[in-house]
C-alpha cells in the first residue's frame, strides 16, 4: 500500500516535472527583449543570455556560439528571477509561522518548517519568483529567524536553502500588540519597544562579555551587522520609531517592511538615514486621505529619495505568484514602471546583501532567469519558462499549467 | 461640477441658446447642450454586441448626449459647428459598468431583521456625493449596480445609477436595478444553526410566492381576474416576471451555484445572473449556459489550492477561464466594492486574462462594458460606442486591462464629468 502510494507520487512528480537534470552543456536563451536590471538598466532587443554551470556566462546581443550550446529561442521578454523578502509560504500554508508562547523569540528558526516542493512554492516559481525570504509571522515582537531559499520545487532542501538563518524578523506595530506571549494583556507600543531593546542589550552584553547563550547567538549576529533584520512596521510614527531604534541606536542592517498606511510620510527621514524600504502588501494609502484621493505610497517612497526600495507580497496575504502585480499597481498609482521592476529584482537583492548572486542578469551571477510572453508587469503576460540556478523549474508548455 | 466649464466652452455658438439648453437639460438629466463634438482617437474600442470590436484611427461624433456617428476618421466627416478634439495617441472606449457595488451610500445596506426582505429598496440610502463614487468615476466606472449586502437571503432591490455628479434623478439609470439574492456563506450567519437547506427552502418559498403574486397581477391586467390585494413586499416580482429587471445572485461553490440555477432560474423562469461565481463555480458553466445564465465574476476570481475544502491538484484556477471553457459567452467582472476598490474594476479583467481567459476577441474589455450592459438589460443605451447610444465615453492612454493605463477624461451623457486637465488626479 505504502509502496503503491509512493509509486503514484513518483509518477505524478515525473509527469509534472519539466527537467531537473543539471545542464551539462551551456544553454543560450534568445528572446525578443532582455531587461538586465543592472546598474545602467541595460536593455537588449533582441537579447541573448548564456547559462553555464548554474551561472550566467554571457548577457547581451545575440552572438555566434560554440557548437555544443543548447539554443532556446522564445518569443518573449527575459528578466531576472524575482526576489521577495517578506513571505510566509515556506511551510505550504499558514502553519508553523507563529510560535507565540513568549513575546520575544530570538532563538526560533523558520528553516525547520520549510517544505521545498510545497504547492505554494510551485505557484511562486510559476509566477517568476525565484528567491524568497521565508519568515515567521508578526504575532510576537521578535518571532525568530527566517530562511533564505530558492524556489526549486524539483530539488530538495539542501539545494533550495541559500542561508539559514538568513536574517531576523521583528514586528513592532499592530499585530503583536496585546496578543502574544507572557505580556499579552495590555501590551502596547511602549512596552513592546522596551522588551525589544532589553533583549538586544542582553545580546550586546553577551558579545561584550564573551558569554555563551544559545538563545542569543543568532541575535548577536544581527547586532554585529552580520545578519539583516526585517521589521514589520507601519504608519508614519511606527516607521520612524523603527528606524530610530534599529539604525540610529543599534546601527543594524535593518529594513522597513510594510511601511503601509501613511508610512510614506516618514519617507524623507528614512531616506536621510539610508534605511531600505520593503513595501507591501498594500501599496496605496486611502487611510490618511482627507479629500478622497488615493495616494500611491510606492511612488511617494521613491519620490522622497528612498534609494533601495523593494516590494513584497507578505504571501499568502497576497498570493505569491502575484508579486509582479505589486509593481503593476504601484505603477498604476504613479510610480515609474522600470523602477518598480527593479523593486522586484535588484533592489531586494541589494537590501539583503545578496546582489552578488541574484537580482540582475549579469555575468557571474546565479542563472535565475524568467521569460515572460511580454512585459513582465502587465498581468496579461504569462510566465513561459523559469530557470533557477541554471535548471528549468517551470515550463508553461509542458505538463499541466499551474495557472 | 463642470457646469461653468460647459457654459464657457466655445462649442456654444449662441450664448442665449446655451443657457436655455442648460435649463432644459438639467431637468431631463442631461447637461449636454449646444452643437456637437467630434473626437479623433488612435483607437476606439467599440464593444458592440456583434461585429468589429475596435477601430483604428477612429472618429466619434456626439450630439445631444448621444453617439451620432462612429467610424474611421476618413469615413466620418466633422459636421459644421462641431467642436473638433484630436486625442492623438489616446484611445476611447465605453464607460465601464460594475454590477456588484456597495459604496453609493452610508453602508446601511444590510437590514437583517428578517431572513428574506424582497420589499426593501437600497435606493433610499443612495448619496450621490460619496467620495468613493468620485474615485470610481475617475477610474472610468460610469455605471454601477448598488445593491444590498449579503446578510440575508433576499436583501432587497438594488439600483442602477451613474457615478457622475448630480442629484438622484439625474444619475438614476433604473430602479429596481435588480433583486439581490444571497446564497452560501454570508447569509448563513443570519441565525444560530442556519444552514444551506433551510436557506434554500426560504428562497424557494419566496420565489414561488412572489411569482404567484406577479401572475395574479398579470391576469388582472389582461382582464382575466379581479384586482389582487396589494403586497408591498412582493411588488418587485412584477417587473421580474415581466423581464424588466433581474435577480443578481451572491452565489459561489459548485453546490450553491447549482441551487441558484435551480431555484432562481429553472423553477421560476426569472432573468438571473451569477454575481461572484468564485472557487469551483465554473464547473457548472455548462448548466448555466444551457439556462442562459451569465457569470459576473469577482471579487475573487481565482481558486487557490487549499485542500481539503476543495478537491485540487495544486493548480490555481481562474473563474473567467473556467466559465469560458464551459462555453459561457456572457462573462463580466465586478469588484463587490469596497471588497475590491472600485477603481480596480479593470484590474479584475486583467487578472481574468492572467488566469487563462482567452482575450483574442477582447473578452476582457467586453466583460467591463457590453457584457454587464446586456446582462442588466441596459444595452439599448449603454455598454458600447454605437450610434444612438448614450455618450458615456472614456479617454484612456491604452488598453484598459493594463493597470498602467490611466483614464484621462470621462464623458457621461456627452458631458465631461472628469478631466485630468481640469483638476488633480483622484488616484
Amino acid at each position: 500500500m505504502v509502496v503503491a502510494a509512493l509509486c503514484l507520487s513518483l509518477a505524478l512528480a515525473v509527469q509534472d516535472a519539466p527537467s531537473a537534470a543539471p545542464q551539462s552543456r551551456p544553454t543560450a536563451i534568445v528572446v525578443d527583449k532582455l531587461l538586465t536590471a543592472d546598474a545602467d538598466n541595460h536593455v537588449y532587443s533582441p537579447g541573448m543570455i548564456v547559462l553555464e554551470d548554474g551561472k550566467i556566462a554571457y548577457v547581451g546581443a545575440p552572438k555566434e556560439l560554440e557548437d555544443d550550446a543548447l539554443v532556446v529561442r522564445m518569443e518573449g521578454w527575459a528578466v531576472p528571477g524575482f526576489v521577495d523578502l517578506h513571505t510566509h509560504i515556506h511551510s505550504g500554508g499558514f502553519g508553523d509561522v507563529n510560535d507565540m508562547v513568549h513575546s520575544v523569540n530570538p532563538e526560533l528558526r523558520a528553516g525547520s518548517a520549510l517544505r521545498p516542493g510545497n504547492r505554494l512554492i510551485q505557484l511562486a516559481v510559476a509566477g517568476g519568483v525565484t528567491t524568497l525570504f521565508g519568515i515567521p509571522g508578526s504575532g510576537t515582537n521578535i518571532s525568530g529567524f527566517g530562511v533564505l531559499y530558492k524556489a526549486k520545487p524539483l530539488d530538495g532542501y539542501a539545494a533550495s536553502v541559500v542561508a539559514d538563518p538568513g536574517g531576523m524578523k521583528v514586528a513592532q506595530d499592530s499585530n503583536p500588540q496585546g496578543r502574544a506571549g507572557n505580556f499579552a494583556f495590555g501590551n502596547n507600543r511602549a512596552s513592546m519597544g522596551w522588551q525589544i531593546e532589553k533583549i538586544c542589550d542582553r545580546a550586546l552584553g553577551a558579545t561584550r562579555e564573551g558569554r555563551l547563550d544559545p538563545a542569543l547567538q543568532s541575535l548577536q549576529r544581527v547586532m554585529s551587522g552580520e545578519l539583516p533584520v526585517i521589521i514589520h512596521t507601519a504608519g508614519s510614527e511606527g516607521v520612524i520609531n523603527t528606524a530610530r531604534m534599529w539604525k540610529t541606536k543599534y546601527d543594524t542592517r535593518c529594513m522597513i517592511s510594510h511601511g503601509s498606511f501613511d508610512g510614506w510620510k516618514a519617507a524623507p527621514a528614512i531616506a536621510a538615514l539610508g534605511v531600505p524600504v520593503n513595501h507591501g502588501p498594500r501599496t496605496m494609502d486611502f487611510y490618511s486621505s482627507r479629500n478622497g484621493r488615493i495616494n500611491g505610497s510606492a511612488a511617494e517612497f521613491v519620490a522622497a529619495g528612498v534609494l533601495t526600495f523593494s516590494l513584497n507580497t507578505d504571501s499568502s496575504v497576497m498570493p505569491q505568484e502575484e508579486f509582479f502585480l505589486q509593481a503593476s499597481m504601484s505603477a498604476r498609482l504613479g510610480a515609474d514602471p522600470y523602477q518598480m521592476l527593479r523593486a522586484l529584482t535588484i533592489h531586494p537583492a541589494q537590501t539583503f546583501g545578496i546582489d552578488d548572486r541574484v537580482g540582475s542578469l549579469e555575468v557571474g551571477k546565479d542563472a535565475d532567469v524568467v521569460v515572460f510572453s511580454g512585459d513582465p508587469i502587465d498581468p496579461r503576460s504569462r510566465v513561459l519558462r523559469v530557470w533557477v540556478d541554471g535548471n528549468v523549474q517551470y515550463e508553461f508548455e509542458r505538463g499541466r499549467q499551474r495557472f | 461640477m463642470l457646469a461653468g466649464n460647459s457654459s464657457s466652452a466655445p462649442r456654444y455658438a449662441v450664448p442665449g441658446l446655451a443657457l436655455a439648453c442648460a435649463f432644459t437639460c438639467a431637468a431631463t438629466g442631461s447637461a449636454w447642450a449646444g452643437d456637437g463634438v467630434a473626437i479623433d482617437a488612435a483607437k476606439a474600442l467599440v464593444c458592440a454586441a456583434d461585429g468589429p470590436q475596435a477601430i483604428d484611427g477612429a472618429r466619434l461624433l456626439i450630439e445631444d448626449g448621444r453617439i451620432k456617428a462612429i467610424g474611421p476618421a476618413a469615413e466620418v466627416a466633422v459636421p459644421e459647428g462641431f467642436e473638433h478634439i484630436d486625442l492623438g495617441p489616446q484611445w476611447i472606449m465605453p464607460g465601464m459598468i460594475d454590477l456588484h457595488s456597495h459604496i453609493s451610500g452610508a453602508f446601511d445596506i444590510n437590514d437583517t431583521v428578517f431572513q428574506v426582505n424582497p420589499g426593501l429598496r437600497v435606493s433610499a440610502t443612495l448619496r450621490p456625493d460619496m467620495r468613493a463614487m468620485q474615485v470610481a468615476l475617475a477610474s472610468g466606472v460610469t455605471t454601477v449596480l448598488y445593491i444590498p449586502g449579503s446578510g440575508s437571503n433576499v436583501g432587497g432591490a438594488g439600483v442602477l445609477h451613474h457615478t457622475s455628479p448630480g442629484n438622484y434623478e439625474e444619475i438614476i439609470v433604473r430602479d429596481p436595478g435588480s433583486l439581490k439574492v444571497a446564497q452560501g456563506d454570508n447569509p448563513a450567519r443570519w441565525g444560530y444553526g442556519m444552514g444551506r437547506l433551510m436557506m434554500n427552502y426560504h428562497i424557494r418559498f419566496t420565489m414561488r410566492q412572489g411569482k404567484a403574486y406577479a401572475e395574479r397581477w398579470t391576469a388582472y391586467e389582461s382582464g382575466e381576474s379581479d384586482e389582487p390585494q396589494r403586497k408591498l413586499n412582493l411588488d418587485i416580482f412584477r417587473p421580474l416576471l415581466a423581464g424588466e429587471t433581474q435577480i443578481s445572485t451572491h452565489t459561489q461553490y459548485y453546490q450553491v451555484i447549482l441551487a441558484s440555477l435551480r431555484l432562481l432560474r429553472a423553477e421560476t423562469g426569472f432573468d438571473m445572473y451569477i454575481d461572484h461565481g468564485s472557487f469551483d463555480s465554473w464547473k457548472l458553466g455548462g448548466v448555466a449556459k444551457d439556462l442562459g445564465v451569465a457569470a459576473i465574476l469577482g471579487p475573487r476570481e481565482v481558486m487557490f489550492p487549499r485542500p481539503p475544502r476543495f478537491d485540487t491538484d495544486g493548480r490555481a484556477e481562474g473563474s473567467a477561464w473556467g466559465f469560458q471553457q464551459m462555453g459561457v459567452e456572457l462573462i463580466g467582472f465586478n469588484t463587490d466594492a469596497p471588497v475590491v476598490p472600485q477603481h480596480e474594476l479593470s484590474v479584475q479583467a486583467a487578472m481574468g486574462v492572467r488566469y487563462g481567459l482567452d482575450d483574442a476577441q477582447m473578452a476582457s474589455v467586453r466583460g467591463l462594458t457590453i457584457v454587464p450592459a446586456m446582462v442588466a438589460g441596459i444595452d439599448d443605451r449603454l455598454g458600447s460606442l454605437e450610434v444612438g447610444k448614450q455618450a458615456d465615453v472614456l479617454v484612456v492612454t491604452g488598453h484598459p486591462a493594463d493597470p498602467r493605463t490611466s483614464v484621462e477624461r470621462v464623458y457621461v451623457r456627452g458631458e465631461v464629468v472628469y478631466d485630468t486637465e481640469q483638476e488633480p488626479r483622484r488616484w
